[in-house]
């Protein structure tokens, strides 16, 4: 069929349907991000471009790597389930630059876990810090890392 | 670490009682006011086209007079239905990314084809090919920016043969029924936006989609009745007591069938009584008592069900001008009780904890972009749009051929 | 403009337009190679997304309550301040029945203040009229039918081949309403990116063979990650499978999570 033949608004109807869809793939086309569809229906790149975000928790293996006595020991006692940070806070910075001091522990560390609440499990051991010792440092009986010993 | 943190202890948190969940312990619902007017507007649209289409697809003569004003009516909030949706994105830049990649397994994916399709493949080419004749006079006898207006728009198609005319309207009348399911499609799909939530026990609902598309004809209906009404009254024409009537008549029964269906949604969740019912009957007595009880229910529903089902009973009875001022008010009182209804399903979802174990409350600000402000402009906004097009392709001065040509500038007065 | 439909104007329009076509590949590959580029050289060598399948579980019995892992999430993450949470702990505390009402427990009051990372307050009831009182550990239930993933509008949330669910920052519009979807109100928009926001399971730390914040700092294995994948001798994930009855939260909307909990009452959902 010949284009003059067809009614005009006919004709410009078709030339205008073309027109929009041809630039709708042309965009679509151009738009759609390179990796997207690698895995599924999303950017494939935008795995890699979460995995790498940076860290400020060092874990475990960091810390045994210069600390291996202090970690051996922790392991030996019922503290052996903590991490190391999760007491002296977050390390990345400190294994980056072994100048960049930890943080300074004090008394509420202990209390965060020990105070006693009836929320919580009975099998964990818990005290009232108003009743126990009041005023006493933690540290005065109880040794970190090992607190099963007496100091 | 520790120091920096501890003030935030301090924080006056947002007012909610029970329990919510962390995450939804914010200043405001995450979908507000905008969003509440996003379905009011595209229901408005689907409305107005159903309206339009009575006189093409269903031959009622006696609405005539409103055919091209309630197209306009319905284009010009079809131009304004996207806004409220991007000015809400937290990323508006980003929006054309729905039509380039569109996630087909979300109702919202399909929001840019099935608006694309409404807005070109119906609307504009339903008002083109009944426009397009007049269009040509207009631009032979129009001079200055006008003219150049009315030229571009016949997109160099001239031809004004009485064939061609006839192909006008042969085209116009399947663009018609197929703007019918189209309709139903733009604003079912807005249904189904909530209705598909399964987390949310109010938005969750099978029933939700031909809520929102009963509650769009009773609206749109509705809306035309009012801008008919006011734009005689600004022109001093008499308005034509035939066709209103019949508008009324529509109006009516479409309020009965929408009535029906949300009173049955709500028997069903009395009585089925579900989980989270004890926090939905607490919501419908505390929180939404004034828009959904008062607003929705009573004002929006009750009364003009009355006013209009009265006025099929006893017509003949009223006299015109009392006639009149029933129509109108039972018009507002609709337009105002669906936009009531949107913000009971839209805010009303989010005032309760997905914990099913507290509520949230909402205080609308005045300014900034969920405030009262953003949103009276965004309900402003296609009427302005709504003048201008009225100005342009509804002119006194200008003569109209075709479908509804006997609008209500040409009823004498 | 006489007719502007005359075959050699068609022609040449299609013309232009077969010559742009043919440049798109072109443009394509430019494309990829520049974002290949772009892409950090920080990322993660030699990981295969395919080759794992990671999954946490929470042992309620276990949890203390002491807010570490919210508070190391917070951090390592870098969440904003506020009602924003990507892994928070909540406190159940279920009453005995009143004397005499016939009822089998009383009533059951939860509350998560600041996501549990800075203690809770004074219990709501006296300690001898409680019957149960809990902590419960709560984040991303890494569904097998995410509806979040389901909902998102442009696909820039999706099931990672390794088990994650993820959000592409560099792509989610903020539409939120994969927030709406989320039946346990595990994500949330950030109000500094403006995008949707949500745990993943410390993606940056698993691809290199660490262990998600949470599970780190937790003191008590209260929370267990693991690679179903690539079991190890001992694995905790394995032995925690093994020894425990589990239930999945919300189970009757057919999410289907992969978190399973040990210890979970009724009431927790």
């Amino acid at each position: 069929m010949k284009l003059t033949k067809m009614p005009p608004q006919v004709v410009r109807l078709v030339l205008l349907t073309v027109g929009i869809v041809g630039s709708y793939m042309v965009a679509k086309f151009l738009l759609t991000p390179a990796s997207f569809g690698q895995y599924g229906f999303y950017r494939g790149a935008a795995l890699m471009e979460i995995a790498s975000h940076p860290i400020s928790l060092a874990g475990q293996k960091a810390c045994a790597e210069c600390h291996s006595d202090e970690v051996e020991l922790l392991a030996r006692f019922e503290h052996k389930t903590l991490s190391c940070e999760g007491c002296h806070g977050f390390g990345q910075a400190h294994v980056d630059n072994p100048d960049v001091k930890m943080e300074v522990l004090n008394y509420s560390h202990c209390v965060k876990c020990h105070e006693a609440n009836p929320s919580r499990p009975k099998w964990h051991k818990q005290i009232n810090p108003k009743e126990h010792y009041p005023g006493d440092k933690c540290t005065e009986c109880h040794v970190p890392h090992a607190p099963s010993e007496v100091p | 670490m520790s120091g920096e943190i501890t003030n935030v202890v301090v924080e006056v948190m947002p007012h909610f009682e029970g329990f919510v969940y962390p995450n939804e312990a914010t200043h405001h619902p995450l979908w507000s006011v905008l969003i509440v007017l996003y379905p009011y507007i595209t229901g408005l649209v689907a409305g107005a086209f159903i309206m339009a289409s009575l006189v093409r697809v269903f031959n009622v003569k006696a609405l005539e007079p409103v055919y091209r004003l309630s197209m306009l009516t319905a284009f010009a909030f079809l131009l304004c239905a996207p806004l409220p949706l991007l000015f809400h994105l937290g990323q508006p830049f980003r929006s054309y990314q729905v039509m380039i990649t569109p996630h087909l397994t979300s109702p919202m994916a399909i929001f840019g084809f099935v608006y694309a399709w409404y807005l070109m493949a119906v609307l504009l080419l339903e008002l083109w090919f009944d426009y397009r004749r007049d269009l040509v006079e207009w631009s032979k006898t129009t001079s200055g920016f006008k003219g150049v207006l009315y030229r571009l728009f016949t997109v160099g198609v001239t031809d004004t043969s009485e064939q061609s005319v006839k192909l006008d309207h042969k085209i116009g009348h399947i663009l018609s029924i197929v703007g019918i399911p189209s309709a139903f499609l733009l604003h079912g799909y807005v249904g189904f936006i909530f209705g598909s939530v399964k987390a949310n026990p109010w938005w969750g609902n099978v029933l939700m989609p031909i809520i929102f598309i009963m509650s769009a004809m009773v609206s749109g209906i509705a809306l035309c009745v009012l801008n008919y009404m006011i734009l005689t009254w600004i022109r001093r024409r008499t308005v034509d007591m035939r066709c209103l009537d019949v508008m009324g008549m529509f109006l009516f029964y479409a309020l009965v069938v929408d009535a029906a269906i949300e009173g049955l949604d709500w028997i069903h969740r009395v009585y089925s009584a579900e989980e989270g019912f004890q926090l939905m009957q607490y919501m419908a007595r505390e929180k939404l008592f004034y828009t959904l009880n008062v607003g929705q229910a009573l004002l929006g529903t009750l009364v003009p069900l009355l006013v209009l089902g009265g006025l099929q009973l006893f017509r003949h009875r009223v006299s015109d001008l009392a006639r009149r001022r029933m129509y109108f008010a039972s018009a507002l009182l609709i337009v105002i009780g669906v936009l009531a209804m949107r913000w009971n399903v839209v805010i009303g979802g989010q005032l309760f904890s997905k914990s099913l174990r507290g509520v949230m409350s909402y205080k609308m600000e005045f300014a900034g972009m969920e405030g009262w402000f953003m949103a009276a402009v965004v309900l402003a906004l296609p009427f302005v749009i709504l003048t201008i097009l009225v100005k342009l392709f509804l002119s006194e001065k200008l003569p109209t051929t075709g479908v509804g040509s006997d609008q209500p500038a040409a009823t004498p007065a | 403009m006489s007719n502007p439909l005359s075959r050699r104007n068609v022609l040449g329009r299609l013309g232009a337009l077969a010559a742009g076509l043919a440049a798109l590949p072109v443009v394509k590959t430019a494309k990829a190679a520049v974002q290949k580029v772009l892409v950090s050289s920080n990322a993660p060598k030699g990981y295969d997304p395919t080759k794992h399948k990671w999954v946490m579980a929470i042992d309620i019995n276990q949890c203390i309550g002491c807010g570490s892992c919210v508070e190391a999430c917070k951090k390592e993450n870098k969440v904003p301040e506020g009602p924003y949470f990507r892994t928070w702990v909540e406190r159940y505390v279920i009453e005995k029945p009143k004397p005499g009402s016939g009822e089998a427990r009383g009533q059951t009051h939860v509350d998560s203040p600041n996501g549990g990372m800075r203690g809770y307050p004074e219990l709501p009831v006296a300690k001898e009229d409680i019957q149960h009182s809990f902590f419960v550990p709560k984040l991303c239930n890494l569904c097998h039918h995410s509806p979040c993933v389901q909902v998102c509008p442009v696909g820039a949330t999706f099931d990672a081949p390794d088990g994650a669910v993820l959000i592409d920052p560099k792509y989610c519009i903020g539409c939120g309403f994969c927030i709406q979807a989320c039946p346990y109100g595990c994500r949330f928009l950030n109000p500094v990116t403006k995008v949707a926001e949500k745990c993943t399971l410390c993606y940056h730390r698993i691809t290199r063979g660490l262990q998600p914040a949470c599970v780190e700092v937790c003191p008590t294995q209260a929370r267990i990650f693991g690679d179903l994948k690539n079991p190890i001798p001992n694995d905790p994930i394995q032995e925690f499978y093994a020894k425990h009855r589990v239930s999945a939260l919300k189970a009757h909307l057919g999410t289907e999570p992969r978190v399973l909990y040990a210890g979970a009452d009724r009431e927790v959902q």
